[in-house]
Protein backbone atom coordinates (compact mmCIF):
# COMPACT_ATOMS: atom_id res chain seq x y z
CA UNK A 1 0.00 0.00 0.00
CA UNK A 2 3.08 2.50 1.04
CA UNK A 3 4.11 1.84 -2.50
CA UNK A 4 1.24 2.38 -4.02
CA UNK A 5 0.85 5.57 -2.24
CA UNK A 6 3.92 6.88 -2.35
CA UNK A 7 3.73 6.26 -6.61
CA UNK A 8 0.65 7.81 -6.76
CA UNK A 9 2.19 10.97 -5.41
CA UNK A 10 4.98 10.71 -7.52
CA UNK A 11 3.04 10.58 -10.79
CA UNK A 12 1.91 14.16 -9.67
CA UNK A 13 5.50 15.31 -10.83
CA UNK A 14 6.63 15.17 -7.43
CA UNK A 15 10.30 13.98 -6.01
CA UNK A 16 9.45 10.84 -3.50
CA UNK A 17 11.43 8.71 -1.30
CA UNK A 18 10.08 5.21 0.75
CA UNK A 19 12.51 3.92 3.17
CA UNK A 20 12.25 0.35 4.60
CA UNK A 21 12.41 0.81 8.16
CA UNK A 22 10.82 -2.85 8.51
CA UNK A 23 14.42 -4.15 9.24
CA UNK A 24 13.11 -7.74 10.74
CA UNK A 25 10.72 -8.46 7.58
CA UNK A 26 12.01 -6.31 4.58
CA UNK A 27 10.26 -6.68 1.68
CA UNK A 28 8.81 -2.84 -0.13
CA UNK A 29 12.05 -3.17 -2.68
CA UNK A 30 10.30 -6.32 -4.48
CA UNK A 31 7.46 -4.23 -5.38
CA UNK A 32 10.23 -2.29 -7.49
CA UNK A 33 12.15 -4.59 -9.20
CA UNK A 34 15.19 -3.67 -7.27
CA UNK A 35 17.27 -7.31 -6.78
CA UNK A 36 19.55 -8.37 -4.44
CA UNK A 37 22.49 -8.23 -6.53
CA UNK A 38 21.94 -4.40 -7.02
CA UNK A 39 21.57 -3.89 -3.43
CA UNK A 40 24.76 -3.13 -2.67
CA UNK A 41 24.24 -1.03 0.52
CA UNK A 42 20.69 -1.33 2.84
CA UNK A 43 19.52 0.99 5.86
CA UNK A 44 21.37 -1.58 8.19
CA UNK A 45 24.86 -0.68 6.84
CA UNK A 46 23.81 3.36 7.34
CA UNK A 47 22.55 2.52 10.58
CA UNK A 48 25.85 0.75 11.46
CA UNK A 49 27.67 3.78 10.53
CA UNK A 50 29.03 2.20 7.42
CA UNK A 51 28.39 4.82 4.89
CA UNK A 52 26.34 7.69 4.22
CA UNK A 53 22.11 7.57 3.85
CA UNK A 54 22.27 8.41 0.35
CA UNK A 55 24.62 5.51 -0.44
CA UNK A 56 21.67 3.46 0.39
CA UNK A 57 18.92 5.35 -2.22
CA UNK A 58 18.43 3.22 -5.11
CA UNK A 59 16.47 5.37 -8.15
CA UNK A 60 13.17 3.21 -8.42
CA UNK A 61 11.66 5.40 -11.02
CA UNK A 62 8.98 3.48 -13.08
CA UNK A 63 9.13 5.12 -16.70
CA UNK A 64 5.27 6.18 -16.28
CA UNK A 65 6.68 8.55 -12.90
CA UNK A 66 9.73 9.83 -14.77
CA UNK A 67 7.55 11.07 -17.73
CA UNK A 68 5.31 12.69 -15.73
CA UNK A 69 8.66 14.68 -14.26
CA UNK A 70 8.48 12.45 -11.24
CA UNK A 71 11.28 10.54 -9.66
CA UNK A 72 11.29 8.05 -6.90
CA UNK A 73 14.39 6.67 -4.56
CA UNK A 74 14.02 3.70 -2.61
CA UNK A 75 16.33 3.17 1.11
CA UNK A 76 15.87 -0.95 1.42
CA UNK A 77 16.48 -2.83 4.09
CA UNK A 78 18.97 -5.75 4.13
CA UNK A 79 17.61 -9.51 3.20
CA UNK A 80 20.37 -10.79 4.30
CA UNK A 81 19.70 -13.36 7.46
CA UNK A 82 23.36 -12.43 8.81
CA UNK A 83 22.78 -8.72 8.88
CA UNK A 84 19.20 -9.11 10.06
CA UNK A 85 20.51 -11.29 12.91
CA UNK A 86 22.95 -8.34 13.48
CA UNK A 87 20.25 -6.06 13.90
CA UNK A 88 18.58 -8.15 16.16
CA UNK A 89 21.29 -9.13 18.59
CA UNK A 90 23.16 -5.73 18.86
CA UNK A 91 20.28 -3.40 18.11
CA UNK A 92 21.79 0.22 16.40
CA UNK A 93 21.59 3.88 17.81
CA UNK A 94 18.09 4.71 17.11
CA UNK A 95 19.21 8.43 17.20
CA UNK A 96 20.93 7.33 13.81
CA UNK A 97 18.07 6.89 11.88
CA UNK A 98 15.78 9.93 12.55
CA UNK A 99 19.11 11.65 11.47
CA UNK A 100 19.18 9.74 8.56
CA UNK A 101 15.73 10.64 7.69
CA UNK A 102 16.48 14.16 7.97
CA UNK A 103 19.34 13.92 5.86
CA UNK A 104 17.84 12.00 2.81
CA UNK A 105 15.45 14.36 2.79
CA UNK A 106 17.79 16.85 2.45
CA UNK A 107 20.37 15.01 -0.07
CA UNK A 108 17.92 14.41 -2.42
CA UNK A 109 15.63 17.45 -2.43
CA UNK A 110 12.65 15.23 -1.45
CA UNK A 111 9.39 16.64 -1.49
CA UNK A 112 8.19 13.32 0.54
CA UNK A 113 9.62 10.51 2.46
CA UNK A 114 7.26 7.66 3.00
CA UNK A 115 8.07 5.86 5.73
CA UNK A 116 7.40 2.24 6.11
CA UNK A 117 7.07 0.61 9.11
CA UNK A 118 6.78 -3.50 10.74
CA UNK A 119 3.58 -3.31 11.62
CA UNK A 120 2.53 -3.02 15.07
CA UNK A 121 4.51 -0.92 18.16
CA UNK A 122 8.69 -0.92 18.30
CA UNK A 123 11.21 1.84 18.25
CA UNK A 124 11.38 2.41 14.66
CA UNK A 125 7.36 2.65 14.09
CA UNK A 126 7.56 5.49 17.37
CA UNK A 127 10.61 7.12 15.92
CA UNK A 128 9.15 7.44 12.58
CA UNK A 129 5.73 8.51 14.27
CA UNK A 130 7.04 11.45 16.06
CA UNK A 131 9.18 12.89 13.54
CA UNK A 132 6.54 12.36 10.36
CA UNK A 133 4.12 15.35 9.44
CA UNK A 134 1.38 12.66 9.06
CA UNK A 135 0.68 9.11 9.56
CA UNK A 136 -1.85 6.62 8.07
CA UNK A 137 -2.27 3.62 9.82
CA UNK A 138 -3.57 1.26 7.20
CA UNK A 139 -5.98 -1.75 9.42
CA UNK A 140 -8.16 -4.40 7.91
CA UNK A 141 -11.40 -4.81 9.28
CA UNK A 142 -10.69 -7.69 11.38
CA UNK A 143 -11.23 -7.77 15.13
CA UNK A 144 -7.60 -8.55 15.82
CA UNK A 145 -6.47 -5.61 13.66
CA UNK A 146 -8.91 -3.07 15.54
CA UNK A 147 -7.35 -4.01 18.65
CA UNK A 148 -3.80 -3.48 18.18
CA UNK A 149 -4.78 -0.11 16.18
CA UNK A 150 -6.49 1.53 19.38
CA UNK A 151 -2.61 0.73 20.98
CA UNK A 152 -1.17 2.77 17.61
CA UNK A 153 -3.94 5.35 17.75
CA UNK A 154 -3.34 6.10 21.60
CA UNK A 155 0.81 6.14 21.12
CA UNK A 156 0.21 8.40 17.75
CA UNK A 157 -2.06 10.82 19.90
CA UNK A 158 0.68 11.19 23.16
CA UNK A 159 3.51 11.63 20.68
CA UNK A 160 1.28 14.57 19.10
CA UNK A 161 1.83 13.04 15.61
CA UNK A 162 0.17 16.42 13.42
CA UNK A 163 -1.95 14.35 11.05
CA UNK A 164 -3.36 11.18 11.53
CA UNK A 165 -5.60 8.89 9.27
CA UNK A 166 -6.58 5.83 8.68
CA UNK A 167 -6.91 3.11 5.88
CA UNK A 168 -8.67 0.62 5.83
CA UNK A 169 -8.05 -2.36 3.44
CA UNK A 170 -8.78 -5.39 2.15
CA UNK A 171 -12.66 -5.62 2.63
CA UNK A 172 -14.34 -8.60 1.90
CA UNK A 173 -17.09 -8.50 -0.44
CA UNK A 174 -20.15 -8.82 1.78
CA UNK A 175 -19.49 -6.04 4.42
CA UNK A 176 -20.65 -2.71 4.42
CA UNK A 177 -17.92 -0.71 2.87
CA UNK A 178 -19.87 2.85 5.06
CA UNK A 179 -20.65 0.89 8.01
CA UNK A 180 -16.74 0.19 8.14
CA UNK A 181 -15.65 3.48 7.49
CA UNK A 182 -18.42 5.21 10.08
CA UNK A 183 -17.14 2.25 13.04
CA UNK A 184 -13.27 3.25 12.25
CA UNK A 185 -13.90 7.33 12.33
CA UNK A 186 -15.90 6.19 15.82
CA UNK A 187 -13.86 4.33 17.30
CA UNK A 188 -10.51 5.58 16.82
CA UNK A 189 -11.94 9.78 16.13
CA UNK A 190 -9.77 10.22 13.18
CA UNK A 191 -10.93 10.70 9.43
CA UNK A 192 -11.02 7.96 6.53
CA UNK A 193 -8.87 8.25 4.19
CA UNK A 194 -10.06 5.42 2.41
CA UNK A 195 -11.72 2.13 2.35
CA UNK A 196 -10.74 -0.29 -0.14
CA UNK A 197 -12.21 -3.32 -1.02
CA UNK A 198 -10.03 -6.93 -0.95
CA UNK A 199 -9.21 -7.44 -4.47
CA UNK A 200 -8.99 -10.13 -6.69
CA UNK A 201 -6.86 -8.51 -9.29
CA UNK A 202 -4.34 -7.13 -6.10
CA UNK A 203 -4.01 -10.39 -4.88
CA UNK A 204 -3.20 -11.84 -8.30
CA UNK A 205 -0.19 -9.47 -8.90
CA UNK A 206 1.57 -10.77 -5.69
CA UNK A 207 3.27 -7.80 -5.20
CA UNK A 208 5.12 -8.41 -8.02
CA UNK A 209 4.74 -4.81 -9.49
CA UNK A 210 3.01 -0.97 -8.36
CA UNK A 211 -0.93 -2.04 -9.29
CA UNK A 212 -2.06 1.52 -9.98
CA UNK A 213 0.53 1.57 -12.51
CA UNK A 214 -0.23 -1.82 -14.23
CA UNK A 215 -4.18 -1.61 -13.91
CA UNK A 216 -4.35 2.32 -14.16
CA UNK A 217 -7.85 2.61 -14.50
CA UNK A 218 -8.85 -0.28 -12.40
CA UNK A 219 -11.25 1.86 -10.02
CA UNK A 220 -9.16 0.58 -6.98
CA UNK A 221 -6.18 2.45 -8.54
CA UNK A 222 -8.10 5.40 -8.68
CA UNK A 223 -9.32 5.19 -4.93
CA UNK A 224 -5.44 4.89 -4.35
CA UNK A 225 -4.67 8.08 -6.17
CA UNK A 226 -7.59 9.97 -4.30
CA UNK A 227 -5.92 8.61 -1.44
CA UNK A 228 -2.59 9.88 -2.25
CA UNK A 229 -3.78 13.55 -2.75
CA UNK A 230 -5.66 13.81 0.71
CA UNK A 231 -2.25 12.41 2.42
CA UNK A 232 -0.40 15.14 0.94
CA UNK A 233 -2.61 17.57 1.13
CA UNK B 1 11.65 3.11 51.04
CA UNK B 2 8.63 3.23 48.31
CA UNK B 3 8.79 5.29 45.05
CA UNK B 4 6.34 8.21 45.66
CA UNK B 5 5.80 8.10 41.75
CA UNK B 6 3.54 5.03 39.87
CA UNK B 7 5.04 3.33 37.08
CA UNK B 8 4.40 5.24 33.60
CA UNK B 9 6.20 2.83 31.22
CA UNK B 10 3.87 4.23 27.91
CA UNK B 11 4.68 7.67 29.54
CA UNK B 12 8.41 7.17 30.00
CA UNK B 13 8.37 5.48 26.21
CA UNK B 14 6.69 8.55 24.88
CA UNK B 15 9.27 11.19 26.55
CA UNK B 16 12.45 8.66 25.32
CA UNK B 17 10.98 8.79 21.70
CA UNK B 18 10.16 12.54 21.74
CA UNK B 19 13.59 13.27 23.26
CA UNK B 20 15.29 11.61 20.35
CA UNK B 21 13.63 13.03 18.32
CA UNK B 22 13.81 16.69 19.40
CA UNK B 23 16.10 19.36 18.05
CA UNK B 24 17.88 19.66 21.84
CA UNK B 25 19.46 16.36 20.79
CA UNK B 26 20.79 17.48 17.24
CA UNK B 27 22.15 20.53 19.38
CA UNK B 28 24.12 18.36 21.66
CA UNK B 29 25.10 15.99 18.87
CA UNK B 30 26.81 19.49 17.25
CA UNK B 31 28.41 20.09 20.69
CA UNK B 32 30.03 16.72 20.71
CA UNK B 33 30.81 16.63 17.04
CA UNK B 34 32.45 20.23 17.39
CA UNK B 35 34.36 19.62 21.00
CA UNK B 36 35.89 16.46 20.26
CA UNK B 37 38.52 17.09 18.39
CA UNK B 38 39.35 19.54 21.74
CA UNK B 39 42.61 17.48 22.32
CA UNK B 40 44.42 19.81 25.20
CA UNK B 41 44.50 18.80 28.47
CA UNK B 42 45.76 15.04 29.60
CA UNK B 43 43.81 12.31 31.80
CA UNK B 44 44.33 12.39 35.77
CA UNK B 45 47.05 10.28 36.35
CA UNK B 46 47.92 9.89 39.99
CA UNK B 47 46.77 6.47 40.33
CA UNK B 48 47.31 4.08 37.64
CA UNK B 49 43.06 3.45 36.89
CA UNK B 50 42.54 6.99 36.06
CA UNK B 51 45.68 6.91 33.81
CA UNK B 52 43.91 4.29 31.87
CA UNK B 53 40.78 6.25 30.91
CA UNK B 54 40.40 6.82 27.16
CA UNK B 55 41.23 10.58 26.29
CA UNK B 56 38.44 10.62 23.74
CA UNK B 57 35.82 9.47 25.95
CA UNK B 58 33.40 11.98 25.93
CA UNK B 59 29.68 12.36 26.80
CA UNK B 60 26.85 15.13 27.13
CA UNK B 61 23.61 14.37 29.02
CA UNK B 62 21.09 17.28 29.49
CA UNK B 63 17.63 15.64 31.74
CA UNK B 64 15.00 18.67 31.83
CA UNK B 65 12.29 18.65 34.77
CA UNK B 66 9.67 16.38 33.20
CA UNK B 67 11.92 13.53 33.37
CA UNK B 68 13.41 14.07 28.85
CA UNK B 69 16.55 12.77 28.64
CA UNK B 70 18.77 14.43 25.81
CA UNK B 71 21.97 12.61 25.20
CA UNK B 72 25.07 12.51 22.55
CA UNK B 73 28.30 10.49 22.47
CA UNK B 74 29.73 8.38 25.80
CA UNK B 75 27.00 9.23 28.20
CA UNK B 76 26.62 5.67 29.50
CA UNK B 77 30.12 5.40 29.98
CA UNK B 78 30.78 4.41 33.62
CA UNK B 79 34.00 6.66 35.40
CA UNK B 80 34.12 7.48 39.27
CA UNK B 81 32.70 10.46 40.86
CA UNK B 82 35.50 11.84 42.56
CA UNK B 83 34.64 15.47 44.01
CA UNK B 84 31.48 16.13 42.39
CA UNK B 85 30.15 13.29 45.31
CA UNK B 86 31.69 16.52 47.69
CA UNK B 87 28.71 19.03 47.82
CA UNK B 88 25.98 15.69 47.99
CA UNK B 89 27.48 14.57 51.11
CA UNK B 90 27.78 17.98 52.23
CA UNK B 91 23.84 17.93 52.14
CA UNK B 92 23.25 14.10 53.48
CA UNK B 93 25.71 16.13 56.70
CA UNK B 94 23.52 18.90 56.46
CA UNK B 95 20.35 16.75 57.07
CA UNK B 96 22.03 14.54 60.05
CA UNK B 97 23.15 17.46 61.96
CA UNK B 98 21.53 20.64 60.83
CA UNK B 99 22.99 23.50 59.33
CA UNK B 100 24.46 25.58 62.14
CA UNK B 101 26.61 22.32 63.41
CA UNK B 102 27.78 21.52 59.77
CA UNK B 103 28.79 24.97 59.91
CA UNK B 104 31.06 25.01 62.99
CA UNK B 105 33.31 22.05 61.09
CA UNK B 106 33.32 23.01 57.88
CA UNK B 107 33.24 26.74 56.16
CA UNK B 108 32.01 28.36 53.07
CA UNK B 109 34.94 30.33 51.70
CA UNK B 110 36.32 29.70 48.17
CA UNK B 111 39.97 28.93 49.40
CA UNK B 112 41.49 29.73 45.10
CA UNK B 113 43.52 26.74 45.97
CA UNK B 114 43.77 24.25 43.67
CA UNK B 115 41.76 20.66 44.28
CA UNK B 116 44.93 18.68 45.85
CA UNK B 117 46.16 21.63 47.69
CA UNK B 118 48.31 21.77 50.30
CA UNK B 119 46.97 21.19 53.40
CA UNK B 120 45.53 24.29 54.73
CA UNK B 121 42.99 25.05 57.59
CA UNK B 122 41.50 28.63 58.38
CA UNK B 123 43.97 30.28 60.45
CA UNK B 124 41.92 30.82 63.30
CA UNK B 125 38.96 28.92 62.98
CA UNK B 126 41.04 25.42 62.04
CA UNK B 127 37.66 25.00 59.81
CA UNK B 128 38.62 23.43 56.27
CA UNK B 129 37.84 26.15 53.95
CA UNK B 130 34.68 24.96 52.32
CA UNK B 131 33.30 21.37 52.18
CA UNK B 132 34.54 21.04 47.99
CA UNK B 133 38.24 20.91 49.01
CA UNK B 134 39.17 17.71 50.27
CA UNK B 135 40.10 18.80 53.89
CA UNK B 136 36.09 19.99 53.93
CA UNK B 137 35.01 16.60 51.79
CA UNK B 138 36.88 14.73 54.92
CA UNK B 139 35.53 16.75 57.16
CA UNK B 140 31.58 16.19 55.73
CA UNK B 141 32.21 12.45 55.18
CA UNK B 142 33.50 12.06 59.08
CA UNK B 143 29.89 13.74 60.14
CA UNK B 144 28.12 10.49 58.52
CA UNK B 145 27.95 9.00 61.25
CA UNK B 146 26.12 5.89 62.00
CA UNK B 147 26.53 2.34 64.08
CA UNK B 148 29.53 0.95 61.85
CA UNK B 149 31.32 1.37 58.69
CA UNK B 150 28.68 -0.33 56.70
CA UNK B 151 26.20 1.78 57.92
CA UNK B 152 27.88 4.97 57.37
CA UNK B 153 28.32 3.68 53.59
CA UNK B 154 24.84 2.68 53.14
CA UNK B 155 23.72 6.47 54.30
CA UNK B 156 25.45 7.74 51.41
CA UNK B 157 25.12 4.91 48.67
CA UNK B 158 20.91 4.91 49.73
CA UNK B 159 21.21 9.05 48.97
CA UNK B 160 22.88 8.58 45.47
CA UNK B 161 21.06 6.11 44.83
CA UNK B 162 17.63 8.63 45.36
CA UNK B 163 18.88 11.13 42.77
CA UNK B 164 20.50 9.14 40.59
CA UNK B 165 17.27 6.90 40.45
CA UNK B 166 19.20 4.02 40.36
CA UNK B 167 22.00 1.95 42.36
CA UNK B 168 25.41 3.14 42.06
CA UNK B 169 28.53 0.52 43.20
CA UNK B 170 32.14 1.68 44.34
CA UNK B 171 34.49 0.91 41.76
CA UNK B 172 37.12 -1.26 44.22
CA UNK B 173 40.18 -0.99 42.65
CA UNK B 174 39.81 2.55 41.96
CA UNK B 175 39.03 2.79 46.18
CA UNK B 176 41.96 0.85 47.10
CA UNK B 177 44.38 2.71 44.87
CA UNK B 178 43.37 5.84 46.59
CA UNK B 179 43.01 3.93 49.79
CA UNK B 180 46.74 3.17 49.71
CA UNK B 181 48.21 6.24 47.95
CA UNK B 182 46.03 9.23 50.23
CA UNK B 183 48.98 10.07 51.82
CA UNK B 184 48.07 13.92 51.43
CA UNK B 185 44.19 13.02 52.55
CA UNK B 186 45.69 11.19 55.43
CA UNK B 187 47.86 13.70 56.98
CA UNK B 188 44.98 15.92 56.15
CA UNK B 189 42.63 14.03 58.40
CA UNK B 190 45.25 13.71 61.38
CA UNK B 191 45.90 17.54 61.11
CA UNK B 192 42.27 17.98 61.66
CA UNK B 193 41.76 15.52 64.24
CA UNK B 194 44.18 17.47 66.20
CA UNK B 195 42.07 20.29 65.94
CA UNK B 196 39.25 18.28 66.97
CA UNK B 197 37.87 19.46 63.80
CA UNK B 198 36.97 15.59 62.61
CA UNK B 199 35.81 12.83 65.29
CA UNK B 200 38.64 10.01 66.56
CA UNK B 201 37.06 7.34 63.62
CA UNK B 202 39.96 8.67 61.13
CA UNK B 203 40.67 5.45 59.01
CA UNK B 204 36.78 4.67 58.78
CA UNK B 205 36.03 8.24 57.47
CA UNK B 206 39.05 8.29 55.41
CA UNK B 207 37.80 4.70 54.06
CA UNK B 208 34.42 6.28 53.18
CA UNK B 209 35.72 9.63 51.36
CA UNK B 210 37.87 7.42 49.35
CA UNK B 211 34.77 5.07 48.70
CA UNK B 212 32.61 8.00 48.22
CA UNK B 213 35.14 9.56 45.51
CA UNK B 214 35.35 5.99 43.72
CA UNK B 215 31.74 5.48 43.33
CA UNK B 216 31.11 4.74 39.18
CA UNK B 217 28.55 7.28 37.56
CA UNK B 218 28.18 7.96 34.20
CA UNK B 219 26.81 11.41 32.67
CA UNK B 220 23.19 10.69 32.61
CA UNK B 221 23.69 9.54 36.08
CA UNK B 222 25.41 12.72 37.00
CA UNK B 223 22.64 15.09 34.49
CA UNK B 224 19.95 13.52 36.44
CA UNK B 225 21.44 13.98 39.75
CA UNK B 226 21.59 17.62 38.79
CA UNK B 227 18.32 17.58 37.26
CA UNK B 228 16.75 16.38 40.78
CA UNK B 229 18.81 19.51 42.14
CA UNK B 230 17.10 21.96 39.80
CA UNK B 231 13.97 20.18 40.69
CA UNK B 232 13.48 21.36 44.16
CA UNK B 233 15.14 18.04 45.20
CA UNK B 234 12.64 15.45 43.47
CA UNK B 235 14.12 13.04 40.72
CA UNK B 236 12.74 14.28 37.64
CA UNK B 237 11.58 10.54 36.61
CA UNK B 238 10.93 8.62 39.84
CA UNK B 239 9.34 11.23 41.16
CA UNK B 240 11.55 10.42 44.40
CA UNK B 241 12.69 12.89 47.09
CA UNK B 242 16.43 13.03 47.39
CA UNK B 243 17.37 15.80 49.63
CA UNK B 244 15.85 18.10 52.05
CA UNK B 245 14.81 20.95 49.86
CA UNK B 246 16.18 23.85 52.46
CA UNK B 247 19.48 22.71 51.98
CA UNK B 248 19.64 22.94 47.77
CA UNK B 249 20.32 26.42 48.25
CA UNK B 250 23.78 25.65 50.59
CA UNK B 251 24.74 23.38 47.50
CA UNK B 252 24.87 25.32 44.78
CA UNK B 253 26.26 28.55 46.81
CA UNK B 254 29.23 26.47 47.39
CA UNK B 255 28.98 24.77 44.20
CA UNK B 256 28.67 28.31 42.49
CA UNK B 257 31.65 29.75 44.50
CA UNK B 258 33.61 26.70 44.83
CA UNK B 259 32.95 24.03 42.83
CA UNK B 260 35.93 23.86 39.77
CA UNK B 261 38.70 24.64 41.95
CA UNK B 262 40.88 27.33 40.93
CA UNK B 263 38.54 28.30 37.78
CA UNK B 264 35.43 28.76 40.05
CA UNK B 265 35.91 33.05 39.90
CA UNK B 266 36.16 32.78 36.30
CA UNK B 267 33.03 30.05 36.02
CA UNK B 268 31.12 32.11 37.58
CA UNK B 269 31.95 34.64 35.53
CA UNK B 270 31.67 33.07 32.17
CA UNK B 271 29.43 30.28 32.73
CA UNK B 272 27.00 31.26 35.80
CA UNK B 273 25.34 28.36 36.92
CA UNK B 274 26.29 25.87 40.29
CA UNK B 275 28.66 23.21 39.18
CA UNK B 276 30.72 20.96 40.15
CA UNK B 277 33.96 19.10 38.82
CA UNK B 278 36.02 15.76 39.25
CA UNK B 279 39.12 14.79 38.54
CA UNK B 280 37.32 11.51 36.97
CA UNK B 281 36.60 13.68 33.96
CA UNK B 282 32.77 14.29 34.92
CA UNK B 283 31.19 17.50 35.37
CA UNK B 284 27.50 18.52 36.18
CA UNK B 285 26.02 21.88 36.55
CA UNK B 286 22.39 22.80 38.14
CA UNK B 287 20.11 25.16 36.11
CA UNK B 288 17.40 25.68 39.29
CA UNK B 289 14.39 25.34 37.45
CA UNK B 290 15.15 23.83 34.09
CA UNK B 291 17.75 21.18 33.73
CA UNK B 292 20.57 19.34 35.03
CA UNK B 293 23.64 19.32 32.79
CA UNK B 294 26.80 16.89 32.83
CA UNK B 295 29.78 16.29 30.94
CA UNK B 296 31.82 13.16 30.95
CA UNK B 297 35.01 13.64 29.14
CA UNK B 298 39.20 12.56 31.24
CA UNK B 299 41.38 15.03 29.84
CA UNK B 300 41.80 17.41 32.56
CA UNK B 301 43.54 21.54 31.96
CA UNK B 302 46.17 22.54 34.65
CA UNK B 303 43.30 22.98 37.38
CA UNK B 304 41.64 19.40 37.47
CA UNK B 305 38.66 20.34 35.12
CA UNK B 306 37.54 18.48 32.46
CA UNK B 307 38.69 20.52 29.20
CA UNK B 308 35.67 19.59 27.59
CA UNK B 309 33.50 19.84 30.12
CA UNK B 310 34.46 23.46 30.26
CA UNK B 311 34.29 24.26 26.61
CA UNK B 312 30.62 22.80 26.82
CA UNK B 313 29.34 24.30 29.35
CA UNK B 314 30.82 27.63 28.33
CA UNK B 315 29.25 27.42 24.78
CA UNK B 316 25.45 25.82 26.47
CA UNK B 317 25.29 28.89 28.83
CA UNK B 318 25.70 31.19 25.69
CA UNK B 319 23.34 29.31 23.21
CA UNK B 320 20.87 28.69 25.87
CA UNK B 321 21.25 31.59 27.85
CA UNK B 322 21.90 29.95 31.22
CA UNK B 323 23.90 32.58 33.42
CA UNK B 324 21.88 33.14 36.62
CA UNK B 325 22.61 36.74 35.94
CA UNK B 326 22.15 36.36 32.27
CA UNK B 327 19.51 39.79 31.55
CA UNK B 328 20.25 40.12 27.87
CA UNK B 329 18.28 36.80 26.39
CA UNK B 330 20.04 33.39 25.33
CA UNK B 331 22.04 33.31 21.73
CA UNK B 332 19.54 30.55 20.67
CA UNK B 333 16.30 31.05 22.20
CA UNK B 334 14.28 28.37 20.39
CA UNK B 335 16.42 26.04 21.53
CA UNK B 336 15.56 25.59 24.67
CA UNK B 337 14.17 22.07 25.21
Amino acid sequence: MTANIATAVALTGRRVAIIDTDIQSPGIHVLFGLEEQRMNKALNDYLWGNCLIQDTAYDVTPPEVSSGGGQMFLVPSSLNPGEIARVLREGYDVSRLIDGIRDLIAALSLDYLFIDTHPGLNEETLLSMTISDALVIILRPDSQDYLGTAVTVELARRLEVPRMLMLVNKVPQGMDVEAVREKVQNAYRAPVAGVLPLSNEVMLLASSGIFILRAPRHPLAQQIRDIAADVVS
Amino acid sequence: MSVSSKRDDLGALVRETRAISSPFRTYLNELYTKFLPLRDGAVANYIPELARANPDAFGISVVTMDGRIFSAGDHQQLFTIQSVSKPFVFALAMEKHGREFVNSKVGVEPTGDAFNSLIRLDETSKRPHNPMVNAGAIATADLITAKDSASRLRLIMEMFRRFAGRDLNVDMSVFISERSTGHRNRAIAHLMLNFGMIGPKVDETLDLYFQQCSMLVNAQDLALMAATLANKGIHPTTGEKAVDPQYIRDMLSVMLTCGIYDYSGEWAYRVGIPAKSGVGGGMLGVVPGKMGIAVFSPPLDERGNSVRGRAVFEQMSIDLGLHIFESAGAKLPGLLP
